[in-house]
C-alpha cells in the first residue's frame, strides 16, 4: 500500500510578541489509499494548524509534506490553491457552503473552476439521500444534510485526500455518526485517503487508524 | 459569471437596492447635467451655433458685446482682408409687445446683421432676412411660447417700430431671451442713434491684434451675463456627484463584500483563484451598474419628453453616453476599492471553526 500523505518532521512557528510559539513539534504522519485516519486531542493542541499544512492552506516553518509523492510545502500560493482545488477534498466544521448556490450547483462549481472531467453531481447526491433537495438553497437544509452535501462537494473532483475538520461538531450524536460513517464508507469504495480531526470520541470505531496530538507533538495511538 | 448571476438571482432584494441606489444617483447626475445643457443653449445658443470661430471686439470691452463698439473704418480693415469671412454684429437686449396687447411683454435680444453675411440664422420655417427696407424679420422659435406666429406683428416698446415675422429659426438664444434678426436698414429704425456695432465676427481662427480684443466663440459665449454662474454651479454639483457617488457606492459594494467574507474564504478553500473572486466582484457590480444607467436613460429620455419648454433641457447623445459609461467607471473603481478585502481574505478561516 502506498502513502497518499505523508508529513516528515514538521515544525510550525508562530511569533508570539518578544518569544516564537512552537505550535507543532516535529511531528511526522502517512495515511495510505484507502485509510480513514482521525487525529484526536484536546482544543489548543495544534490539530487545525496541523489539518490546514496537510491541505496546503498553509506553509510548515520546516519539514516536507508528499501529496502522491509531490511536496506541497513549499508552493507558491497560486500552486497550492490548484493542488487544493485538483487533490484535496475539504469537508468543513460548519459545512460552509454556498448561500447563493442551490445544492446541486455547490459541485457543479468544483467542476466549473476545475479541468478534471465531472462525474455526475446528481447522482452522488442522490447516493447520499439528497435527491429531494437538488434544487433548494442551503438555509432549508437540516445540519446532518448540510454536512453530506459539503461531503459530496469534497469527493465532486475526486481527489486522492479527503480532510474533515471536526464534521461532527455541529450535529447531534446520531447524525454526527451517519455523517462519519458515510465518509467512511466512501472512503473505502471509492479506495480514497482521509483525515478526520475531532474530538468525538465516540466515532472514533468508525477509523482505520487513530493519531493523538498533545502540546504539539503527534503518536499514533492505533 | 457562474457565480455572479446565481448571486444575483438569490439576493434579488440587496441587489435592487443596490441598483436603485445607482439609479437615483445616475439620474441625478443625468437630470443636472442635462438642464446646465439647456440652460447653456438658452443662454448663448444664438452665438455657438454660428459658424463664426473668432470675435473682434473693441479693445478694453472686457469680452462683452455690449461694451465693445466698432466704426465703419474698423470694418473696412476687415472686410477687404477677410472678404465673406467676416461679419458685422450687434447685438441689443430690448422688450417687445404684441400690437394690440401692451401689458403683454417679452425681452427679447436684437441680433443686427447683413441678411447677406454667414451670420444670417437658418430658418425653420418662413422666408429668410433680407437686406431690403421692409418690416418682415426671422425671429426664435422660442417666441412661439409667446404666442407668436408667422405674420404676428411685434412692436419695439421702445421706439414703437413695427415688424412682421417672416420666418422662424430655431430655438437661438442669448442671455436667456429669444433673437429676433434685423437688417442694417430695420436697425436704423429701432435704434436711430447707433452708428457702429459691437462686434467682427471671423470664420477663421484670428490669435490676436494690439488694435483690437480678439476672442473665441467660448470666451465670448463665457461672458455673456450669468452665464459662466450658471454653468459654474451646476457643472459644480455635478461634480461632487460623481465623487459623493464613488465614495457612497464603495462603502456599500465594501459592506456587501465584508458580509461575503467568510464564503470567499471557504470558496478560496476550496482552490477557487483570487482572480477568479476578483472577476466575479467586478461583473457583479458592473451588471449592476449597466442596468441603473440603462433604467435611468430610459427615464431621463421619458422626462424630457414631458419638460415643459420654458424649462430649457438638452441632453445629445454623445453626453449621455458619456455620463453613462463615466458612471460605468467610477462603479468599477468603487468595486476595485472594495476588493482590497477580498483579495486580502486567508482561505485558512474556513478551517478551525472560526466562521
Amino acid at each position: 500500500m502506498t502513502n497518499i500523505l505523508e508529513l516528515n518532521h514538521i515544525i510550525k512557528n508562530y511569533p508570539d510578541g518578544q518569544q516564537v510559539n512552537e505550535v507543532l513539534k516535529d511531528i511526522s504522519f502517512h495515511v495510505q489509499r484507502g485509510e480513514f485516519a482521525a487525529i484526536v486531542g484536546p482544543s489548543g493542541a495544534g490539530k487545525s494548524t496541523l489539518l490546514t499544512i496537510m491541505g496546503a492552506l498553509l506553509t510548515p516553518s520546516s519539514g516536507t509534506v508528499s501529496l502522491n509523492g509531490q511536496d506541497i510545502s513549499k508552493l507558491s500560493k497560486k500552486q497550492q490553491t490548484s493542488v487544493r482545488l485538483n487533490n484535496i477534498g475539504f469537508i468543513f466544521q460548519n459545512s460552509d457552503l454556498i448561500p447563493y448556490l442551490k445544492i446541486s450547483e455547490q459541485l457543479q462549481f468544483v467542476q466549473k473552476i476545475s479541468q478534471k472531467p465531472a462525474i455526475d453531481a446528481n447522482e452522488l447526491l442522490t447516493k447520499l439521500g439528497l435527491k429531494h433537495r437538488l434544487n433548494s438553497y442551503p438555509n432549508v437544509l437540516s445540519g446532518g444534510e448540510k454536512q453530506r452535501v459539503a461531503i459530496a462537494r469534497a469527493f465532486i473532483n475526486q481527489p486522492d485526500l479527503i480532510l474533515a475538520d471536526e464534521p461532527t461538531a455541529s450535529l447531534d450524536s446520531k447524525r454526527g455518526r451517519e455523517v462519519v460513517q458515510i465518509i467512511q464508507e466512501t472512503v473505502h469504495q471509492e479506495n480514497k485517503a482521509a483525515v478526520m480531526v475531532t474530538h468525538d470520541e465516540r466515532i472514533l470505531d468508525l477509523v482505520d487508524s487513530i493519531w493523538q496530538i498533545e502540546d504539539g507533538q503527534l503518536k499514533k495511538v492505533r | 459569471m457562474y457565480l455572479t448571476f446565481k448571486d444575483l438571482r438569490h439576493d434579488k432584494l440587496k441587489f435592487s437596492a443596490l441598483g436603485l441606489i445607482i439609479f437615483l444617483i445616475v439620474f441625478l447626475v443625468l437630470f443636472i447635467t442635462g438642464l446646465a445643457n439647456g440652460l447653456a443653449n438658452d443662454s448663448g445658443s444664438a452665438i455657438k451655433e454660428t459658424s463664426a470661430q473668432s470675435f473682434v471686439l473693441q479693445k478694453g470691452s472686457q469680452a462683452r458685446l455690449n461694451r465693445s463698439e466698432l466704426s465703419a473704418t474698423d470694418w473696412n480693415k476687415f472686410k477687404n482682408k477677410y472678404h465673406g469671412s467676416a461679419a458685422k454684429l450687434s447685438v441689443n437686449q430690448a422688450t417687445i409687445q404684441k400690437t394690440n396687447n401692451a401689458s403683454k411683454k417679452t425681452d427679447i435680444t436684437y441680433f443686427m446683421i447683413d441678411a447677406n453675411s454667414f451670420l444670417s440664422p437658418k430658418l425653420t420655417s418662413g422666408q429668410k432676412l433680407t437686406n431690403k427696407d421692409n418690416n418682415q424679420v426671422v425671429v426664435s422659435d422660442k417666441l412661439k411660447s409667446s404666442g407668436y406666429k408667422i405674420g404676428s406683428s411685434i412692436k419695439d416698446s421702445a421706439s414703437g417700430q413695427t415688424f412682421k415675422i417672416a420666418g422662424f429659426t430655431d430655438n437661438k438664444a442669448y442671455s436667456h431671451t429669444p433673437v429676433i434678426y434685423l437688417n442694417q436698414k430695420q436697425a436704423q429704425k429701432v435704434l436711430p442713434m447707433k452708428t457702429g456695432f459691437n462686434a467682427i465676427a471671423l470664420k477663421k481662427n484670428l490669435n490676436s491684434s494690439s488694435k483690437y480684443q480678439v476672442i473665441n466663440k467660448k470666451t465670448l459665449i463665457n461672458a455673456i451675463p450669468g452665464y459662466s454662474a450658471e454653468q459654474g454651479s451646476l457643472y459644480l454639483m455635478v461634480g461632487f456627484l460623481y465623487i459623493i457617488s464613488l465614495f457612497v457606492l464603495a462603502v456599500f459594494f465594501y459592506i456587501i463584500n465584508l458580509q461575503k467574507l467568510n464564503d470567499f474564504g471557504t470558496l478560496k478553500a476550496l482552490g477557487t483563484d483570487t482572480s477568479y473572486l476578483v472577476k466575479h466582484v467586478l461583473s457583479e457590480m458592473g451588471i449592476l451598474a449597466i442596468v441603473a444607467i440603462l433604467v435611468s436613460f430610459l427615464i431621463t429620455y421619458l422626462i424630457e419628453l414631458k419638460m415643459p419648454a420654458s424649462m430649457p433641457f438638452s441632453l445629445s447623445l454623445p453626453v449621455l453616453l458619456g455620463t453613462g459609461g463615466l458612471f460605468l467607471l467610477i462603479t468599477l473603481i468603487s468595486a476595485i476599492l472594495s476588493l482590497i478585502k477580498v483579495v486580502k481574505v486567508d482561505p485558512i478561516t474556513a478551517i478551525g471553526g472560526n466562521n
